[in-house]
């Protein structure tokens, strides 16, 4: 079966109307503009971890969280099985479904990077590892919604994921007083977060490969994950 | 060449057989119903849909088989489920377009709108609809969708009358394009107004329910009629009484109680109020000692007192339904020789 542009639009467009009159996933997303106004307003000049404190909430709350909903909404009212029934490959439905996630990621985070005033040293490096890491939380957001049944279900299991990775750089301060929490350093979040400050501090793409390395062994595993267990759900839901 | 084909398709629930092995082919324009339990039904959909691993057996469509190409048995049959879902915030029209673009269609919306009988509710979401719009909208995308072979699931379950002329209206539309249907069903009743070929499928099997066959074995029945009413003669006294079974009591009833009696797998069933009764006799028996009280035989397995009779309905040239005024509104198949015996009885040319 071949790759259809024309479907994967389909899914897109119909997701854009459904997902602008649903009021509950619509709020969920708004909410790290209004954490970006206050960090703009309360500081002259806020510092990296707060920039990336509202920048990976945006990653949970809208690449993550809507991701997650979108999918169990569908397998909620029963749509997904159409879907797959119809003749639009995995490939097709999951990327449909993506696009529309990863757009509204990008522009959330642009408008808050302007709210807060945030001017990266080098725009390429930072944009393409944001770009990057905003797979990541996609991946993440299928397969919890792979994983529930509907949308309250959803809200409930994207709470510790916005926790771990949305508010991570907080965790960061507890591996000095127990060592054994010490792998949080290689979560995406804080990764990314470590990539920025280099970059702040004025290294070149060289100097920060390691850190987007770690991050796209999360997106690779993460997609990994998520066919497989696409592939089980199909069979047995 | 048939367009479905399910060959020795059988199966086991643990200990339990839930169907043993049966054959059956769909061809070109023809219409086919089961009629059976929501368990038979809902594996045999799983099965059809290839979610659920069959032991033993195949089934194909347009020689496809389902076990070796998944992806070209699937284009070429679409399946409506009674619980199909819809994206309760968007439009008539989004449904439509999105349709649309999925399977990649050239049907026209506005054509489609109008054959589903939806343009007045074009801008309306479907969370507004009513259960019998819902359903139109699920014969649409399976329009769109265009397969060979059409498997419909409960298609006039908790409908409203428009909704099943237009779904009738479709199977005749899709017989004259060479399509396939399949109608699962749990009532006999739109098993027999909706297909051509009817058939009942349990543990004991599958077997053909003759519907076509009416005509000829008319003939056969009229030679009884003619003697039973001569033996009633000789009765002094009429006992009108109907014995029927239950557990094991022997109930009566008066005749003017009973709705309908239906014939269900060579036994009659009396229904009265709406429940029905196992009869002792057949329904030829039942026939020749109900006729003095205004009973009509509306079909070969069918026979309903008249009184009861509220409406008849036309669904095409050649099928119509009888509805009861009771309280269910049960409705009867009337079959087409039927028709003019009973506008006959009626006064009518």
């Amino acid at each position: 079966m071949t790759f259809s542009l024309k479907r994967v639009v389909a899914i897109f467009e119909k997701d854009i109307k459904d997902l602008s009159k649903n009021m509950f996933v619509l709020t969920s997303m708004l909410m790290p503009l209004p954490l970006a106004i206050l960090f703009g307003s309360v500081s002259k000049e806020p510092s990296i971890q707060m920039h990336y404190l509202v920048i990976n909430m945006a990653f949970a709350l809208v690449a993550a969280f809507v991701q997650c909903a979108l999918i169990a909404e569908e397998k909620e009212k029963n749509t997904l099985r159409g879907l797959m029934l119809s003749p639009a490959s995995t490939f097709e439905i999951l990327s449909g479904k993506s696009l529309l996630s990863i757009v509204l990621t990008v522009i959330t985070i642009v408008i808050s990077a302007l709210l807060t005033g945030y001017h990266p040293a080098n725009f390429f490096i930072v944009a393409l590892a944001i770009f990057i890491s905003i797979f990541f939380y996609i991946a993440l957001g299928t397969l919890l919604g792979l994983l529930t049944k509907s949308i309250m279900e959803a809200s409930v299991i994207t709470l510790p994921v916005m926790l771990l990775f949305g508010l991570g750089s907080f965790l960061q301060a507890l591996t000095a007083e127990y060592p054994q929490l010490s792998f949080v350093e290689y979560l995406p979040n804080i990764q990314l977060e470590l990539l920025a400050t280099e970059v702040q501090n004025g290294v070149g793409i060289t100097d920060v490969w390691s850190q987007l390395a770690v991050i796209a062994v999360w997106v690779v595993s993460a997609c990994i994950l998520v066919v497989v267990t696409y592939k089980k759900r199909a069979i047995d839901e | 060449m048939p367009l479905l084909e399910i060959k020795d398709l059988e199966k086991q629930s643990e200990d339990a057989i839930l169907f043993p092995a049966f054959s059956l082919e769909v061809a070109v324009g023809q219409s086919v119903a089961i009629c059976s339990s929501t368990n038979v039904r809902s594996v045999m959909l799983n099965m059809l849909m290839g979610k659920s691993a069959i032991s033993s057996g195949e089934i194909s469509v347009n020689q496809e088989k389902l076990s070796l190409y998944k992806a070209a048995y699937h284009s070429q049959i679409g399946i409506s489920f009674l619980d199909d879902g819809m994206y309760e915030r968007l439009s008539v029209y989004d449904h439509f377009k999105f349709y649309k673009r999925i399977y990649d269609s050239n049907h026209c919306i506005d054509d489609l709108m109008h054959f589903v009988q939806l343009e007045s509710k074009r801008h309306k979401t479907v969370k507004t609809l009513s259960y019998s719009e819902k359903r139109r909208i699920q014969m649409a995308r399976l329009i769109f969708q265009n397969p060979l072979v059409f498997v419909f699931e409960e298609p006039d379950q908790n409908v409203d009358i428009e909704t099943k002329r237009i779904f009738l209206k479709l199977v005749r539309d899709l017989q004259k394009g060479s399509k396939g249907v399949l109608i699962l069903t749990g009532n006999m009743e739109s098993a027999i107004t909706l297909a051509d070929q009817v058939y009942r499928l349990d543990e004991n099997g599958l077997h053909a329910i003759e519907v076509k066959a009416e005509e000829i074995g008319q003939e056969a029945e009229s030679f009884y009629e003619k003697q039973l009413p001569d033996q009633e003669q000789i009765q002094p006294i009429k006992f009108g009484k109907i014995p029927t079974k239950v557990n094991e009591k022997m109930v009566l009833f008066d005749p003017l109680e009973i709705d309908y009696i239906e014939s269900l797998a060579g036994q009659s069933n009396i229904h009265i109020g709406g429940e029905p009764f196992q009869g002792l006799f057949t329904l030829t028996e039942l026939e020749a000692r109900l006729q003095p009280y205004g009973f009509f035989r509306c079909h070969r397995s069918y026979i309903v007192n008249l009184q009861k009779v509220r409406e008849v309905i036309t669904w095409t040239r050649n099928s119509y339904s009888l509805v009861l005024e009771d309280k269910a509104k049960s409705e009867i198949p009337l079959s087409k020789t039927k028709m003019a015996e009973l506008k006959d009885m009626l006064g009518l040319k």
